[in-house]
């Protein structure tokens, strides 16, 4: 009876942590649909988040299909149990915040790979996983998919502004943001139906291997439905400050540009999903998005790539690392796993609150191309309303940052 | 491990074709309506050129569809 009663409660917290696992991947990934839209202002930015929500939610229920397993082939399946999957998760989540804390996009599947892997290698040890695998699956596609979406966008790129070079503005203006609204409606809802199923695959896994779901069935309607809501809900609270730094920091983008862009983010993430080679919705935009801005002559802000080229190549270590010592405590039973909950609660508060000091979102989002953290600038101290005095630093700060925009 | 190159080709040749047909499509479709537009305001005849530009337009939209069907599994 115990043991019955613990086995429950670990998989109900499974479940609560995937649907908010689920939530941040869907938040951290809203931008990648509709960073340029809101950009350009083909889409207002509310509008923008609600579409994605709607579509991802349509997409996610329309695909459920699950994978039969979450180990992606990095280990072998049998090592697969709840408390890894749970720390895996933990990563995962852990890692989606950080990055938001800096603006970083970076893919939700290898964070959620990391975590895992991270989680395996404490449980099985490092001979566990696949090292080769890491290269196919996580290395090459990383380098892949910014290179063929930032060609394709290059190329579609300059070819809207040469056609269009004669159109009077307000008449190719009001196209171009047609063109960048469907094709980024394409990319949410094709993000539903990719990223939707990980954590129905995910819950359903966990329902299997409690015995409370017969092995080789689909997902349960409420399954369904609770990952559609989570992945929907996260997309609509905006990750305003991923959606700065891809709308904003790498580039300026112009109307043309955006559509170019929005163009080959759909083409190239609809080809990899269905012509076998996989790549990260994440990385894709980026590259379209950097593509686009190469491909108009514009200043591209490469010290941004930079950034977020070493934040795809912590994602996995760094993911890994939290799903690792989160495994320490995770077959801990009850106490590990009621621990876990507490230093995640925690984790979030902490973030949370560090991301209030420079809010963004969707009233500010375009103001700026920087994502601030912290002490990032002086303007954390002018704005402490402990110090004197609070206004004049202000005033003389904000225009300032305007025209360097 | 082995490393799918010949997909890996595949799927960028088919990606980059597509954005630029797409692009293309689209740009030139914006194009043709707008000379049509600014022609009619000056009172001349543009028919034949409007009529161009929505249907290039038109295919943009199908490649939308099809997206839209690709995305979709219910549809295959």
């Amino acid at each position: 009876m115990g043991t019955d009663v613990t086995e429950l409660f670990v998989v109900i917290t499974v479940i609560a942590v995937a649907l908010i696992f689920d939530f941040t991947n869907g938040f951290h990934d809203s931008a990648n649909a509709m960073a340029g839209p809101v950009a350009t202002g083909a889409l207002r930015p509310r509008t923008a988040v609600i579409l994605g929500a709607v579509l991802n939610l349509v997409g996610a229920c329309l695909s459920t299909e699950v994978a039969k397993t979450i180990s992606g082939g990095f280990f072998d399946d049998s090592l697969i149990t709840v408390p890894i999957i749970l720390a895996g998760l933990l990563g995962a989540i852990l890692w989606n915040l950080m990055t938001w804390l800096f603006g970083m996009p970076s893919s939700s599947s290898h964070a959620l790979f990391g975590g895992l892997i991270g989680a395996v290698v404490v449980g099985a040890g490092i001979a566990s996983v696949n090292g080769w695998v890491i290269v196919s699956k996580v290395l090459l596609p990383a380098i892949v998919a910014p290179l063929v979406a930032g060609f394709a966008a290059a190329w579609a790129t300059r070819l809207a502004y040469g056609i269009t070079r004669r159109t009077p503005s307000v008449h190719s203006n009001t196209g171009f943001k047609y063109g960048q609204a469907f094709t980024a409606s394409m990319v949410a809802l094709a993000h539903g139906t990719s990223d939707g199923q990980k954590t129905m695959g995910v819950i359903t896994l966990v329902l299997i291997a409690a015995g409370l779901q017969a092995s080789g069935t689909g997902p349960q309607l409420w399954v369904i439905i609770a990952a559609g809501v989570a992945i929907g809900l996260g997309t609509y609270s905006g990750g305003w400050r991923i959606m700065r730094t891809m709308g904003k920091g790498i580039v300026e983008i112009e109307t043309p540009q955006g559509a170019a862009s929005g163009a080959a983010t759909s083409a190239t993430i609809l080809a990899s999903a269905h012509l076998g080679f996989g790549l990260s919705t994440t990385h894709v935009s980026t590259g379209s998005i950097l593509g686009s801005g190469v491909g108009r002559g514009a200043e591209v802000r490469w010290s941004v790539a930079r950034r977020m080229a070493f934040a795809w190549l912590l994602t996995l270590p760094g993911a890994g690392l939290v799903g690792g010592l989160a495994a320490l405590l995770a077959d801990k039973g009850t106490v590990g796993v009621v621990a876990l909950m507490v230093l995640l609660t925690v984790a979030c508060l902490v973030i949370y609150v560090i991301s209030r000091r420079h809010k963004i979102n969707h009233a500010n989002v375009t103001d700026s191309h920087e994502v601030l953290v912290l002490a990032a600038t002086p303007t954390a101290y002018a704005d402490d309303p402990r110090l004197e005095p609070p206004a004049k630093p202000k005033k003389i700060k904000r225009p300032k940052a305007k025209s360097a925009a | 491990m082995h490393i799918d190159w010949s997909a890996l080709v595949v799927v960028a040749v088919v990606s980059i074709v597509t954005s630029v047909i797409f692009t293309i499509l689209l740009a030139a479709g914006i194009r043709l309506v707008s000379i049509a537009k600014i022609k009619s305001n000056e009172g001349g005849s543009s028919a034949a050129i409007v009529s161009v530009g929505y249907v290039l337009l038109g295919i943009a939209g199908l490649l939308v569809l099809f997206g839209i069907y690709v995305i979709v599994p219910q549809f295959h």
